[in-house]
């Protein structure tokens, strides 16, 4: 490359990685220094490995146990399963009380049994059968084994899958599982869900969130940071697997996207078209002309108009058409309440709808700006070096919006206070600079290069600014306690 | 092939010799994986009566559990309206192939005797088994009465 590229490059030397969506390796270089590190600190420190790698490093755990324990591998496995992998815990409790360890983990049987007569399987019932039973000697014929095994695979049970007599929880190793599978697809189906079973009880593995991909996270980060897989740069909260999430936390950003789920469709047409019980506060469509409601829940009468009870509507009839200075705030609390809670939700969730359908189409407007460079990079209008800010304002912009859409969710849980205050204040400033950078990215190329660039240092700013305060600072409101909010 | 063996075994225990607390064992020649059962539990309020009980066996039994239903109406904190009930043994995470129909009439008679209240399927009869013994014991045992079938023992 020639010098051009000089042009691009301010006094700051360090780059920082500005793909926030599909991993596009383009080397951004901004005057920001101590923002570098912040943009650095979403990503979570991961490792991706394939299947094979993942083998190795379980391996590497069932040798360290054996080592200490002197068990077999199978054993082993079936050990750190059930205390997820924590080769020093098991190594402790082994110690502490290595009998109850080994029947509580399903290692060692609670009690033995001797073979039963006439070598009759207790399942089926025939005799003289081949009887095979694990160390608990519990004897069953290789059909029921079979079978059994086959029922338990079909539940999408594995790893688990304990003797066939009643009260014994010895687990079944899974060399015992493969003997009596003599089909090659259960086989591969049993190791598949097994695979799955030590992955999915690892703490520090993930499975790739990607499509068809098979890759595995490993980290070891305790913060909902973003992990990208390295073979489908997929992106992905690495503690809770949803799209990342920043600022909001694990907890809330599911229980948002469940009422999301349960709420969006129907929410709209409850609010246009219903209202709810006065008395039970169940939620009523009118479906006739009189205004004479009987819920059907509670078996209240009431008026649709003035909520209050028609018992005592009826001798005043039309006086709920006339507007009260002061209604009765008592009767209508309840009503009001409900009400206010939906547009509250609905508030935060078309906000957070709107940045998500703008981000759609700021996807496409970047395309068209990659193909507006690469027309004139071939026009010999300068070269790609010198058009590049344009395609890097399009990336800053998708991360600063994607940032602002969750924060939305995020101030839905947040309790009213001096921090929802902070939280919104600075929500707004974010909120601005968004705004009139999506306005200066759309115009881009005609408009001043200076001004574009100061629109992204500032949004920019705002945005490390917010993740700061309210994602990277841990601070006591940050506890994921359920019970707090709403 | 082996479940009708497994049945009628299982058939041949239950209808054997000895006092047992359940009676008339119903089902049909042809087709084993329906059979009624009557239960005669010993404790107040519910050894008033007995109570008809119908087992429904899957195609893939033993390996899945048996499913069963209360046809007598009864007033029980574990049992609900629909004669529905949640005992631990026939539960699929919990099943085992080997466990016998014998051992799970009887667990399910050792829940009617003793109400689980932590783990109701009908909230509000737990609430006054726990709160109110009294009452839910005279409740119990009318219903009882109004619904239950005649003891066979």
């Amino acid at each position: 490359m020639s010098e051009p590229e000089d042009q691009m490059l301010t006094d700051d030397e360090d780059d920082f990685d500005c793909a926030y969506y599909d991993g596009d390796d383009i080397d951004i270089r901004e005057d920001f220094d101590d923002e570098k590190c912040n943009s650095d600190a979403e990503q979570a420190k991961i490792e991706s490995l394939d299947t094979f790698q993942v083998e190795r490093l379980l391996n590497e755990s069932v040798a360290s146990l054996i080592e200490v324990s002197r068990i077999t591998p199978s054993l082993a496995k079936i050990l750190l399963l059930s205390y997820n992998w924590d080769v020093k815990k098991i190594h402790e409790m082994l110690n502490k009380d290595t009998e109850g360890t080994l029947l509580k983990s399903g290692v060692k049987p609670m009690s033995t049994a001797k073979r039963p007569a006439n070598n009759t399987c207790l399942v089926c019932y025939h005799e003289d059968e081949e009887l095979r039973a694990l160390c608990c000697g519990h004897g069953f014929c290789v059909h029921c084994w079979k079978a059994y095994f086959e029922t338990r695979l079909s539940e999408g049970v594995s790893s688990k899958i304990s003797c066939m007599a009643s009260n014994c929880m010895l687990v079944a190793p899974p060399e015992f599982v493969l003997r009596a599978l003599d089909k090659a697809s259960l086989r591969a189906k049993y190791e598949r869900f097994l695979y799955r079973d030590y992955v999915m009880s690892h703490p520090e593995l993930r499975f790739c969130v990607g499509k068809d991909c098979l890759m595995v996270v490993r980290s070891k980060e305790t913060k909902p940071k973003k992990a990208t897989c390295t073979k489908c740069k997929t992106s992905f909260c690495v503690i809770c697997g949803v799209d990342y999430h920043a600022p909001t936390s694990c907890d809330t950003i599911k229980k948002w996207l469940i009422k999301c789920a349960d709420d969006s469709e129907t929410a709209n047409y409850i609010s246009a078209h219903t209202k709810d019980c006065p008395q039970c506060h169940a939620c009523i469509e009118k479906n006739g002309g009189c205004n004479h409601m009987q819920c059907a829940k509670c078996k209240h009468h009431f008026c649709w108009m003035c909520f209050g009870d028609w018992k005592s509507h009826g001798s005043e009839y039309y006086v709920c058409s006339r507007y009260k200075e002061n209604p009765s705030v008592a009767a209508e609390a309840n009503h009001v309440k409900a009400r206010r809670a939906l547009e509250k939700y609905l508030h935060y969730f078309e906000r957070y709808e709107n940045h998500n359908k703008s981000l759609k189409m700021e996807e496409e407007l970047r395309e068209k700006i990659k193909r507006k460079i690469d027309a004139k990079v071939n026009e010999h209008e300068g070269t790609w070096i010198d058009w590049q800010y344009l395609h890097t304002a399009a990336t800053l912009l998708a991360r600063c919006r994607y940032t602002l859409q969750y924060t939305y969710p995020f101030a839905y849980y947040l309790e009213k206070g001096p921090r929802k205050d902070l939280f919104e204040y600075q929500q707004g400033l974010l909120e601005k600079e968004v705004e009139e950078l999506a306005w200066a990215v759309e115009r881009a190329g005609t408009s001043d290069r200076g001004a574009l660039e100061a629109h992204m240092h500032r949004a920019e700013h705002k945005r490390i600014t917010l993740l700061q305060d309210f994602f990277f600072s841990p601070s006591e409101y940050d506890a994921p306690s359920s019970s707090k909010f709403r | 092939m082996s479940i009708s063996r497994r049945l009628q075994k299982e058939l041949a225990d239950i209808q054997g010799s000895g006092a047992k607390p359940y009676s008339s064992v119903e089902y049909n020649e042809s087709n084993l994986l329906h059979w009624t059962v009557l239960l005669h539990p010993d404790k107040e309020p519910y050894s008033k009566g007995a109570f008809r009980v119908q087992i429904d066996f899957p195609a893939d039994y033993p390996f899945k559990p048996p499913k069963l239903t209360f046809l007598t109406k009864i007033y029980h904190p574990n049992i609900d309206e629909q004669g529905q009930i949640c005992l631990g043994i026939v539960h699929p995470d919990n099943w085992k192939p080997a466990t016998r129909t014998e051992q799970v009439l009887m667990a399910l008679l050792q829940l009617i005797n003793d109400p689980e209240p932590d783990h109701p399927l009908r909230a509000e009869l737990a609430e006054e088994f726990q709160k109110d013994r009294k009452k839910f014991l005279k409740n119990a045992e009318e219903f009882t009465k109004k619904h239950s079938e005649k003891r066979t023992d």
